[in-house]
C-alpha cells in the first residue's frame, strides 16, 4: 500500500531548477533509498516533503489525498517524521523531554515528569532501545543520540519516516544497531525513506530505490534486488556535461611542490594524509560532504591541531600557527566555502573587505591608512576580477552571491598569496558566473599560483583540476591524473569513493 | 550623500533640531542666551564621552558595565592624589587617566583569557572598583584641589563653548578617525562585524577585544578628568548614574548590539537629545524621575525600531539578491 507520494514536484531557486518533475512513492512496510550525487536535489526534496520549502509545481499525496504543508509542524502533525542530517537535540534536556519536545505532557500547567518518563519509555521500547529516559542527552554517544532522534520522529505518531544520511557520523558497529531499528520500523508497517551515500548500506537494508540526478528522478522506485552496484553508479553520474573550454595550461611536473603534506594526521580525525601542490598546478580535493576536506584546510591554516606528519611550504618544514601566520610568513590564502558567514563583512564596504589583508602594508604612522592608496589597490582587483559594483564604498551585503565570492577571493589576491586554498567556490552561483569563476581560477594557476581546489561539484573538478585527490572518512582514498574526459573521470572518481572494504570508522 | 539622508544620523539631526527649536520657543528664547547655551553644552561633555566609551566596546560585540565604576574610581583617585598627597595637577591627571585605561585593559584581558562573558567580567570589575572608590573617599567630598583646574572646568570659548565640551568633541573626532582610518580601528570593527571572517582573514579577535576595552577605559579617563575639573568636588557617588546614559547614546545613535558599527556622530547626536530631555524637564518643572522614564522608553524604542529596520532590509535583500544575480550575471 502506498502511504506517501510526491508527483512531478518542481522547486525552482533563482538560476537553478533544484527539482524538476521528481516523482517518489513510499510503500508501507518498505524501506526506500534516495540516492544521488551532492547537489542532485535529495535534501531539497526532503525539505519540500516536510513543508520547509513550498513546491513550485506538482503535488504531494498522503494516503491518496492531496496535502500541502506550510511548515514542518504541519507535516509532523500529519504523521511524517524526519531525522535531519544535523543533530537537533537540546543539550540541557533529558532523553524523555527531547523525545516528547513537540508535545510535552503537562498537568496543571507544569510539565508532568512521570508522564514524560512513561511515554518516552514507550517509544524507546518500541525501538527496543535500552536508554534511560531520565538521562541527559549530553551523556549519549553519537549513535544513541541518532536513535533518540528517531524515537522523537516517531513520537508524533508518524507512519512515514524520512532519514537523511543517518549513518554519516557513526561507526559501522553503531550503524548495525540503527539498521536493526530500521528493520523494526519496516516490520511495523511504516514507510521509511533512507538517504545515504554509502551504497553498501543501501543494498543491505533498502528494498527499492529512487535515483536523482540534476534535480530529476532518473530511476523511480526500482527494486534493488534487480540492480547491480555499477548500474546504480552509472545512473548517479551519467550526465552529459557541456564543458567550458579552457585554453591548455602546462604544469611543470618536475618543479618542487609549493605545498606538501606527508603523513599528516589532525585533531579532527585525519590520518596519514599525503598531498602535494606545485606552482601553476590545480589539485582538486574531491569527496562527499563530511569527508573532512574543509577540516584539512583549516588544520593547514593552524585553526585545528596537526598531531602527526609534516607540512612543507616551499620545501621547508613549517608549523603554521594561525591565518595571520599563514598569510604573512607563508603567503597562503584560504577562500572559505561559507562566503556569507566566513568570507565577507556584509555590513562593510567592498573596499574594506578587499583591503582587510593588506592594511599592514598600507599603514603609515600611528596605523593610519590613507584612503587613496587603499582605493587604488582595491580598484585594480575589482577590475581584474570583474566585480560589479557601483562604488567601492558599496556594502558587500548588497552584492549578488557571485560578486561576494569574487570579493572574498580578491582579498587574497591583494595580499599576493602564492598558495591558494579555494573551498567550494561556486556553491549557489548561477551557471554563467560559474564559468567566469572557472576561467578566473584557471588564469590564476596559469600565472603560477599553486591552487588546492576543494569541491563537491564533479564537473567543476573535472574542468579545472590537473590531478584529483579523492578523500573519504578523513583519509586519502586515491589520486587520479585528470584527462578531462568527463565520463571516464566521473566513473573513476565515484568508484573510488564507493569502493568497498575501505570504510574507516 | 543620499545614504546620509536616510541614515540614523540624519534622523537624529532632524529630531534634535526640532526638539531644540521647540525648547527655544517654550523658553521664550531664553535658551538662546549665551549663558543658557553654555550650561547646556557644559553638561553634555561627560555624557558624550561615556556614550563613546560604551560605543567602542559595543562595536567589537562586547559591553562594559563598569563605565561608571571606572570613571568614578579614576575621578576619586585624581582628587585624592591632588588634595591629600599634593601631587601636581598634570601628574595627577595623567595618573588618573592611566589608571582608567589600565582598568579597561584589564577588562579586555580578563574577557580574552578567561573566555567568560564580558557581561560577568565587567559586572565583577564594576563591583571591585566601586569598593576601591569607597575606600579612597569614604563618605567625604574631596574638593581641596587647585583652583586652576576648576577654572579650566568652567572656562568657555567666547563665553559659549565650554572648554570641557571642546575636549569631548576632540576625543569624538579622534575616535572617529581611529575607527575608520587606522588599522587597529578597522580590525576592531571587522572582529565585531563578523568574528569568523575576521579570524579567517588573519585578524586576532582577542586583540580587537583588548583594544576596544582599553580604548573604553582611556575615554573614561578623559571623562573622569572633565568631571574632576567641572565639579565642585568628587565623592563616592561620581559615576553612579553613568550606566543608562552610556548605553542610551550609542543605542539611540544606531549602534548594532551585535557589533561592527562605528557610530561616533550618532552617539554624539543622541547625547544631545538625551540632554534636551533633561532641559525640557527643567523648563516645565517636571519630576526628575520623568527623565529616566523617557530615556528608558526611547532606548527601548530605538532597539525595536532598529530591529524592524534590519528585518525589513533582510527581507528586501532576499527578494533583491536573486534579481541581482540574474540581471547582473557575469561581468
Amino acid at each position: 500500500m502506498t502511504l506517501f507520494q510526491a508527483e512531478r514536484v518542481d522547486k525552482v531557486f533563482p538560476g537553478v531548477r533544484a527539482l524538476d518533475g521528481v516523482t517518489l512513492a513510499l510503500e508501507a512496510g518498505s524501506v526506500h533509498a534516495l540516492l544521488g550525487e551532492n547537489g542532485a536535489g535529495k535534501s531539497t526534496l526532503i525539505k519540500v516533503i516536510t513543508g520547509l520549502y513550498r513546491p513550485d509545481g506538482g503535488r504531494l499525496l498522503l494516503d491518496g489525498r492531496e496535502v500541502s504543508f506550510g511548515s514542518p509542524h504541519e507535516s509532523a502533525s500529519a504523521g511524517i517524521g524526519v531525522v535531519h542530517q544535523e543533530r537537533n537535540l537540546i543539550p540541557g534536556f533529558t532523553v524523555g523531554e527531547n523525545i516528547l519536545l513537540q508535545k510535552l505532557p503537562t498537568s496543571r500547567g507544569l510539565v508532568d515528569r512521570a508522564a514524560v518518563r512513561s511515554e518516552a519509555s514507550r517509544w524507546l521500547a518500541e525501538l527496543e532501545l535500552d536508554i534511560d529516559p531520565d538521562q541527559p542527552v549530553t551523556e549519549l554517544s553519537v549513535a544513541q543520540a541518532q536513535l533518540v532522534e528517531i524515537a522523537k520522529a516517531l513520537s508524533v505518531e508518524s507512519r512515514v519516516l524520512l532519514l537523511d544520511e543517518p549513518t554519516a557520523s557513526i561507526t559501522p558497529n553503531e550503524a548495525a544497531l540503527l539498521f536493526h531499528v530500521v528493520e523494526k520500523l519496516k516490520n511495523d508497517g511504516r514507510a521509511v525513506l533512507f538517504v545515504s551515500h554509502k551504497l553498501e548500506e543501501v543494498f543491505q537494508i533498502c528494498d527499492t530505490v529512487t535515483v536523482l540526478r540534476d534535480g530529476a528522478s532518473v530511476l523511480m522506485g526500482g527494486a534493488l534486488s534487480e540492480l547491480t552496484r555499477d548500474q546504480v553508479v552509472d545512473l548517479m553520474v551519467g550526465r552529459v556535461h557541456e564543458a567550458l573550454s579552457l585554453p591548455p595550461r602546462e604544469v611543470d611536473t618536475s618543479a618542487a611542490p609549493m605545498l606538501e603534506l606527508s603523513g599528516v594526521s589532525t585533531a579532527t580525525g585525519h590520518a596519514d594524509v599525503d598531498l602535494a601542490v606545485r606552482p601553476g598546478e590545480i589539485v582538486g580535493l574531491y569527496g562527499l560532504v563530511g569527508a573532512g576536506r574543509s577540516e584539512l584546510a583549516k588544520a593547514l591554516l593552524g585553526l585545528d591541531r596537526i598531531t602527526a606528519g609534516e607540512v612543507r611550504v616551499r620545501g621547508s618544514v613549517v608549523r603554521i600557527r594561525n591565518v595571520r601566520d599563514a598569510l604573512r610568513n607563508h603567503k597562503i590564502g584560504y577562500v572559505t566555502e561559507n562566503r556569507k558567514e566566513e568570507g565577507v563583512f556584509l555590513e562593510q564596504s567592498v573596499s574594506r573587505n578587499i583591503a582587510v589583508t593588506i592594511w599592514d602594508r598600507l599603514r603609515k604612522a600611528f596605523g593610519y591608512v590613507p584612503a587613496k592608496a587603499e582605493t587604488a589597490t582595491v580598484a585594480s582587483y575589482v577590475d581584474q576580477l570583474g566585480i560589479r559594483i557601483a562604488s567601492p564604498d558599496q556594502h558587500a551585503g548588497t552584492l549578488s552571491g557571485g560578486n561576494q565570492q569574487k570579493v572574498s577571493l580578491a582579498k587574497w589576491l591583494a595580499a599576493q598569496t602564492e598558495i591558494l586554498i579555494i573551498d567550494e567556490p561556486t556553491v549557489g552561483i548561477d551557471v554563467r558566473t560559474k564559468d567566469a569563476f572557472h576561467t578566473l581560477i584557471w588564469d590564476l594557476a596559469a600565472n603560477g599560483l599553486a591552487i588546492l581546489l576543494i569541491t563537491s561539484d564533479l564537473p567543476e573538478m573535472i574542468t579545472l583540476a590537473d590531478r584529483v585527490v579523492v578523500m573519504r572518512d578523513h583519509r586519502v582514498q586515491g589520486e587520479l591524473p585528470n584527462d578531462h574526459d568527463y565520463d571516464r573521470m566521473s566513473q573513476q572518481v565515484i568508484r573510488l569513493i564507493h569502493a568497498e572494504g575501505t570504510t574507516a570508522a | 550623500m543620499k545614504r546620509f539622508a536616510r541614515s540614523t544620523e540624519m534622523t537624529l539631526l532632524v529630531i534634535g533640531v526640532v526638539f531644540f527649536v521647540f525648547l527655544v520657543i517654550a523658553s521664550h528664547g531664553d535658551l538662546l542666551s549665551a549663558n543658557s547655551l553654555r550650561v547646556l553644552l557644559q553638561f553634555l561633555a561627560v555624557p558624550v564621552l561615556i556614550g563613546l566609551a560604551q560605543m567602542v566596546v559595543l562595536a567589537v560585540g562586547q559591553l562594559n558595565l563598569a563605565v561608571g565604576a571606572i570613571g568614578g574610581f579614576a575621578a576619586c583617585a585624581m582628587g585624592v592624589l591632588m588634595a591629600d598627597h599634593g601631587v601636581p595637577v598634570p601628574l595627577a591627571l595623567l595618573m588618573g587617566f592611566l589608571l582608567s585605561a589600565v582598568a579597561g585593559l584589564l577588562n579586555g584581558v580578563l574577557v580574552v583569557l578567561t573566555r567568560i562573558n564580558g557581561f560577568i567580567v565587567t559586572l565583577a570589575t564594576m563591583t571591585v572598583l566601586l569598593g576601591v572608590q569607597y575606600r579612597l573617599v569614604g563618605t567625604r567630598t574631596v574638593d581641596a584641589y587647585p583652583q586652576g583646574l576648576k577654572d579650566f572646568g568652567s572656562s568657555a570659548l567666547f563665553g559659549v563653548l565650554p572648554s570641557i565640551f571642546l575636549v569631548a568633541l576632540v576625543v569624538a573626532g579622534a575616535l572617529s578617525v581611529l575607527l575608520r582610518r587606522t588599522v587597529p580601528g578597522r580590525r576592531l570593527l571587522a572582529s565585531g562585524g563578523n568574528p569568523i571572517a575576521a579570524r579567517l582573514s588573519g585578524i586576532s579577535n582577542d586583540r580587537s577585544v583588548v583594544v576596544a576595552h582599553t580604548l573604553s577605559g582611556a575615554i573614561l579617563g578623559v571623562a573622569a578628568i572633565l568631571t574632576v575639573a567641572s565639579s565642585p568636588g568628587v565623592n563616592k557617588s561620581i559615576g553612579g548614574d553613568w550606566l543608562l546614559p552610556s548605553f542610551a547614546a550609542p543605542i539611540i545613535g544606531g549602534a548594532l548590539l551585535t557589533g561592527g558599527s562605528a557610530v561616533v556622530l550618532g552617539t554624539v547626536l543622541a547625547a544631545f537629545i538625551v540632554r534636551f530631555v533633561d532641559t525640557a524637564r527643567a523648563e516645565f518643572s517636571l519630576e526628575p524621575s520623568w527623565v529616566n522614564f523617557v530615556v528608558g522608553a526611547v532606548v527601548l524604542g530605538s532597539v525595536v525600531l532598529g530591529q524592524v529596520r534590519t528585518r525589513r532590509q533582510e527581507r528586501r535583500s532576499v527578494v533583491r539578491a536573486p534579481g541581482a544575480t540574474v540581471a547582473g550575471g557575469v561581468s
